[in-house]
């Protein structure tokens, strides 16, 4: 009897679950939905309007494989949600946000504050903190609307050279969840790297524009810092090098000594690796933060050499090496540290180094900690080691 | 009469004390403990531990009753009807919000457009087949979900490694201790919901001497397996956002799976943890329609299909009652403070110390 009585309830279980489980509720099929793949934020041109610019990535109908078609759309609206309400009014396919790779801050919208265009990113379920946040140098939506040399969308370009930055380590890569994280520090100012659009001829960098309205490129230098979600300043690609060895955010990176110092002979290194120590010291009654930067280089070019050194010279010349390095090294920092005190913002996150070595001392500064900035004292101290100088030791020589 | 093995009391009293736990824990500890939060969650945990052994020196004392029926006996009748009232109306209410964050946390995160009533009644059905099923089968269910649920955790914590910030967790104590105290405070619930269901389940444990002290300690065990496992999670989830994001977040767990990446290819695997998190609310949900039915036995003498069925309409109406997730987290956050911890904090004090009085004084 109860056996019957189970298979019954069993049976009915099965045909509710066949009346409400024929599919999920709002389920599209991939071909309706429209890949986001990057998000741009400038002012809109009327007060109290963005200009939000989607760039999605939607698949080519009858293509094999991977082909997309780079879709890309600017809305001046109030809300994020209303330019999705204008794209579906336009786009036949429901734009999809788990596939947002990049954010692009454009200058002036950075400059104004950006805060209630990441809201929705934070908070909507769909997007991942993972998302790359990127400032621009000018609009983002011009960013975004670069037709790239090789075809590739700004977006996945983007996000390809951010992937690969560890191999220069010459500015940072922030993403979404690191951005969110550092403002809740509250001492520490947040930086975003810089991205910007590189014609022929700029800084040295020469290419064959293409197409009628003529290709381009776009290059990450620099960085942005930013009070809060305000811009205040832009980082040179110098003193963005020397946030990067002062956060030990170096993996690997060219180096080279070549106008560094007086000097005959240069070399251009690789950074193999490197680690960046902090110490909060007591000198002399005063709290000073010492940076301890230990890298280990490889000399891949050595320029102005002309003669044939015996082992000792060569084993001279690279020491003279190791030091020269390191004063580029230094002079970066240096840099950096220069536009923490210039800007009295921190950065360089000294204040949570503090806290975390010395929370009782933090207690008594952390009120005025913008004012202390500029005359904080920090001190740096690099060491290089010359692993080896690749296959050969002295140059070829020419006569 | 229906009895489980030491060892699927332990399972199923890891799986009821972990339940959900692990989705807020971090975002309540933060919140009073900031970066220190996390060394809250073991001593917090902890606590249960006392009052588990305590329980159980009861069922030592009355072999074969659950603690309503004893305080029946210790307290009297009109008492232990009262304090049994109170009782099924606690665990009712709790398991009824309890369903209710099931939808809300489907709804919240992966699933945003499917009606809350199909996940409640989802879940219900689920809760409702482990019930009529029997205590043995929910036990057995339990051994077999719960080690699924610690390897996703373990799974989704090793995971989020590539992503912890530098230096997130310094300084240590820099507020001192008073934090931590008030963090135990916010843990101390979670124990005591599995001490309610504890108080129910007596009646399916065995008394022979020998199972006695493998259920002392199972109990040392769960509570040390889950006090590990979420105080992981806490730990994690400060490395990764920070205290302040850490707080921010509602159930940063389900944010912390969404950040899992493998060899920038695997990505958006937080639907498979999302699958498992629901063997955990069931398991939760489960033990406290349990502990209602329990009560309504022993009380007034109600059992059958017919009331569990009547139970679950509560439980329905209590969840579709919460359609606002903000309200349903404080609600939860009140019972939780202001509800399940004073009541059973005070009952089990008063009724092991009533029953060590009257054997003391040879009171019968």
């Amino acid at each position: 009897m109860k056996g019957k009585r189970c298979k019954r309830g069993f049976v009915l279980i099965l045909i509710i679950s066949l009346l409400f489980l024929s599919g999920c509720w709002g389920k599209r099929e991939v071909e309706e939905l429209a890949p986001l793949m990057a998000l741009g934020f400038d002012l809109g041109q009327k007060p109290g309007t963005y200009l939000i610019t989607g760039q999605y990535a939607l698949p080519k109908k009858g293509a094999t494989g991977a082909e997309v078609e780079d879709w890309t759309m600017s809305f001046e609206a109030s809300s994020l949600r209303e330019a999705y309400e204008m794209t579906y009014k336009i786009l036949n396919r429901t734009p999809f946000n788990g596939s947002v790779k990049v954010i692009v801050i454009g200058e002036d919208m950075a400059k104004a504050s950006f805060k209630d265009m990441l809201d929705f990113a934070q908070r909507f379920s769909e997007f991942r903190r993972t998302i790359y946040l990127v400032l621009a140098k000018g609009k983002a939506q011009s960013v975004l609307n670069v037709k790239l040399r090789n075809g590739e969308m700004p977006a996945m370009s983007i996000k390809n050279h951010l992937e690969q930055a560890d191999e220069i380590s010459s500015y940072p890569t922030v993403r979404l969840g690191h951005y969110l994280t550092v403002l809740g520090r509250k001492s520490t100012a947040p930086i975003i790297p810089l991205v910007k659009i590189l014609k022929s001829g700029d800084g040295g960098i020469e290419y064959k524009a293409e197409g009628k309205n003529g290709t381009e490129e776009i290059q990450l230098e620099g960085a942005g810092v930013f009070r809060g979600d305000r811009l205040v300043d832009f980082l040179t690609d110098e003193e963005t090098k020397g946030y990067m060895w002062l956060e030990n955010n170096v993996v690997h990176r060219f180096i080279s000594t070549v106008g560094s110092e007086e000097s005959k002979v240069n070399f251009s290194a690789h950074v193999l690796s490197s680690a960046t120590k902090y110490k909060v010291a007591d000198n002399n009654g005063k709290i000073e933060l010492q940076y301890q930067i230990k890298t280990s280089i490889a000399v891949e070019e050595v320029l102005g050499q002309n003669d044939q050194l015996s082992d000792t010279e060569w084993v001279d010349l690279l020491k003279g090496a190791e030091k020269s390095f390191a004063k580029v090294i230094q002079k970066e920092c240096e840099l950096s540290i220069q536009k923490e005190r210039k800007l009295g913002l921190d950065f360089l996150g000294v204040g949570r180094h503090i806290e975390e070595k010395n929370p009782a001392y933090w207690k008594t500064v952390k009120d005025q900690w913008e004012d202390k900035i500029a005359d904080f004292p920090l001190s740096v101290n690099v060491e290089v080691t010359i692993h080896h100088s690749g296959m050969s030791s002295s140059s070829p020589t020419t006569n | 009469m229906e009895r489980i093995s030491p060892h699927q009391f332990m399972t199923l009293g890891a799986g009821v004390l972990l339940g959900t736990t692990f989705l807020p824990v971090a975002s309540i500890v933060t919140g009073v403990g900031g970066r220190d939060g996390w060394m809250s969650i073991l001593p917090g945990f902890a606590v249960g531990i006392p009052y588990g052994l305590m329980v159980l020196s009861l069922l030592a004392q009355y072999p074969g009753k659950n603690l309503l029926q004893i305080s029946e006996a210790l307290l009297g009748k009109w008492v232990g009807k009262i304090i049994g009232i109170i009782y099924i109306s606690i665990t009712g209410y709790f398991g009824g919000l309890l369903l209710a964050q099931c939808g809300n946390i489907f709804e919240r995160s992966i699933m945003p457009l499917t009606p809350l009533w199909l996940f409640y009644l989802g879940g219900m059905l689920l809760v409702l087949y482990l019930v009529s099923s029997g205590i043995e089968v929910f036990a057995r269910f339990s051994e077999v979900v719960f080690p699924v649920i610690v390897i996703a955790l373990i799974l989704n914590i090793d995971l989020t490694i590539p992503r912890i910030e530098q230096g997130e967790l310094l300084p240590i104590l820099s507020e001192g201790l008073r934090p931590i105290f008030y963090g135990v405070l916010k843990v101390l619930p979670f124990g005591m919901e599995f001490i309610l269901f504890l108080a129910g389940i007596l009646t399916f444990l065995p008394t022979g001497k020998q199972e006695l002290g493998q259920l002392k300690t199972g109990v040392w065990r769960a509570v040390f397996l889950v006090g590990i496992l979420d105080m992981l999670v806490v730990l994690m989830q400060i490395l990764v956002f920070g205290p302040v994001e850490t707080n921010r977040l509602i159930y940063g767990f389900l944010v912390l799976g969404k950040m899992v990446e493998v060899s920038k290819t695997v990505a958006g695997v937080e639907s498979l943890f999302m699958g498992v998190w629901l063997g955990a609310v069931v398991l939760k949900i489960g033990a406290f329609f349990f502990t209602a039915t329990w009560g309504l036995e022993s009380v007034f003498g109600l059992k059958g299909v017919k009331w569990n069925l009547a139970l679950s309409v509560v439980f329905l109406g209590i969840a579709l009652g919460f359609v606002k997730g903000q309200d349903l987290i404080r609600e939860i956050s009140l019972v939780d403070d202001y509800l399940i911890l004073p009541f059973t904090s005070v009952w089990i004090l008063t009724l092991w110390g009533f029953s060590h009085w009257k054997k003391g004084g040879g009171i019968q």
